[in-house]
């Protein structure tokens, strides 16, 4: 039986909260920066806000598959009808299955775009990833944590250069986003080990609450700060 | 700044240079602070005129291209991204 849900009981509803915040600051982030794009047309901009939006629609699909499976398990165990369960049961796992295979491969494949932008890609290294991105979805099937070992990793080397950014001009905001990254890169490890005891997922989800939340500060921090600078000019 | 100057560096800088001289600005003057060549600033001028960014205007024996409201939201839009592109490294 594949597991599809890593929650304790009682923090049910609360991870759909916290994936909806995280989906939500992707989003907003990805709705402005296509918005610059359409005026500087760099195609960084474009990656940058497509690899957001794939990472925001790979929530949605977990929140989806979290809200059909709670919903049905507490519908269930309300009727108490046997042949109603097993059925409901059934559909409830097809989707469940397929939402987190969608749930794991965009959120892989928008973690890559987004390395690609700051490690340019050759295309035969972009077809080798892509077919090992797909391989781990598979294997993440039976060995859930598989998944969360290659987003480490792809999150690791994104903090990693916007640590290096931070340390070449020092300021307030790339802080802020080195640190946000960081600790989304690091929400990963309890994730992984989530088997031992259901308490690392909420571990885990507290930490990607925490990430996300200073990456919208950090997001309006930009947004202030180019506001601020109205009477300088602007290539300062 | 290093490097080559993207359109949206070369339109940001006409217009904060039209904004510093009090958002008029005569035409030669607007060369020189932009670091264009004639042709190239007339180029740019049409353009910006074309998306309502800024308009010219005729006072006395002299032209004066003046900055748009919509000149004014566009150069706001020009420091976001500006500031974006320095924290996300882009």
């Amino acid at each position: 039986m594949v597991q599809v849900v890593f929650s304790p009981k009682w923090f049910w509803g609360k991870d759909i909260f916290i994936d909806s915040v995280s989906a939500f600051v992707l989003i907003l982030i990805a709705i402005f920066v296509t918005r610059y794009y359409r005026i500087n047309k760099s195609r960084n901009y474009l990656y940058f806000a497509i690899s957001f939006y794939l990472i925001a629609l790979s929530f949605l699909s977990k929140i989806l598959i979290n809200f059909t499976v709670y919903y049905q398990v507490l519908h269930t165990q309300v009727i108490g009808s046997m042949q109603y369960a097993h059925t409901i049961l059934k559909s409830s796992e097809i989707l469940a299955i397929s939402g987190l295979f969608f749930y794991r491969l965009l959120n892989l494949a928008g973690l890559f775009m987004l390395y690609s932008i700051y490690e340019k890609q050759s295309k035969a290294n972009i077809l080798l990833m892509t077919f090992f991105i797909i391989t781990s979805v598979f294997l993440s099937k039976e060995e859930y944590y598989m998944f969360y070992v290659l987003s480490f990793i792809l999150l690791g080397i994104i903090t990693n250069r916007y640590y290096q950014n931070y340390r070449r001009n020092k300021k307030k905001e790339t802080a802020m986003l080195a640190a946000s990254f960081a600790v989304i890169t690091l929400s990963q490890l309890p994730f992984m080990l989530v088997s031992f005891t259901k308490h690392l997922y909420v571990a885990g989800e507290a930490m990607q609450l925490i990430g996300y939340t200073i990456l919208l500060f950090t997001f309006v921090s930009v947004l202030k700060h180019g506001r601020e600078k109205d009477k300088k000019r602007y290539n300062r | 700044m290093g490097g080559k100057r993207t359109r949206s560096d070369i339109i940001g800088d006409m217009l904060s240079s039209i904004i510093e001289r009090g958002g008029q600005i005569k035409p030669t003057h607007l060369m020189y602070k932009s670091n264009m060549s004639h042709g190239q600033m007339k180029a740019y001028i049409d353009d910006l005129i074309g998306k309502e960014l800024v308009k010219k205007s005729k006072k006395g024996n002299y032209d004066y291209v003046i900055i748009t409201d919509k000149g004014h939201e566009f150069i706001q839009k020009l420091r976001e991204i500006k500031e974006f592109e320095r924290a996300f490294g882009l």
